[in-house]
């Protein structure tokens, strides 16, 4: 079930979106469900995955789907047949 | 036969039984059509009127069914490969798309998933492959071994 529209697209306030876009600093954060806005078109972010900080460029295409979205979490196993090579 | 729109409805079938056979078109949907056409229940395809037949028409092209739809279909899944997102993703692999567990089975995804980007995922397997330092032999590899 979508969430409803009277509530508004769920966000969290980012420190910095300003300063970020005039000097094209990534912005640095762990807030997955952040949804982007149409503001955040044209910034660069690094999204925390539970590891490390996954780095993504918005597009106009991304508005509305959250931040985690584009972050994958899990590495997909695959076999080695020894440990050291 | 009654050729509507590039889908043929036997003659014998009840109304209600023959629009299924749309792409997008299911049982509750044909009902409603019945509904707003007021055509009886147990109404089959030859006992339709010219006017029927072309209020029906008229009302089936208005929907998005068959081709639009699966265009419709393959531009959404389309759109979440080309952002990359998620869901992208795991339609790329051809895995199931909404948390499903892949320990076993999954076959419905492995079926349906990747076939929307065959071209695509093609070279994403062969890319993957050389991506693994292909090793001679396994008891050459057993030797090679750096024990610590």
């Amino acid at each position: 079930m979508p969430r409803s529209v009277w509530k508004g697209p769920f966000f969290v306030a980012l420190p910095g979106l300003k300063q970020a876009l005039t000097q094209n600093i990534p912005v640095r954060t762990n807030a997955r469900a952040c949804t982007i806005l149409p503001s955040f078109v044209g910034l660069k972010f690094q999204i925390h995955n539970g590891k490390d900080y996954i780095p993504l460029s918005v597009t106009e295409e991304m508005v509305g789907h959250k931040l985690g979205e584009f972050a994958p979490t899990r590495k997909r196993f695959n076999y080695r047949q020894t440990k050291n090579r | 036969m009654l050729h509507l729109l590039g889908v043929n409805l036997p003659d014998q079938k009840l109304v209600q039984y023959a629009l299924p056979l749309f792409y997008g078109i299911g049982q509750k949907a044909a009902l409603k059509i019945l509904g707003s056409l007021s055509i009886h229940k147990a109404c089959r395809i030859s006992e339709l009127t010219e006017t029927q037949i072309n209020q029906l028409s008229s009302l089936l092209s208005d929907m998005t069914i068959e081709s639009d739809l699966r265009k419709q279909i393959r531009a959404n899944i389309m759109h979440h490969r080309s952002i990359g997102s998620y869901v992208g993703r795991r339609h790329a692999m051809a895995l199931p798309v909404r948390g499903q567990n892949t320990q076993n089975n999954a076959r419905t995804a492995r079926r349906l998933n990747g076939r929307w980007l065959k071209s695509e995922k093609r070279e994403y397997s062969s890319s993957a492959r050389s991506f693994f330092p292909s090793v001679d032999s396994p008891f050459e590899a057993f030797f090679n071994r750096k024990w610590f």
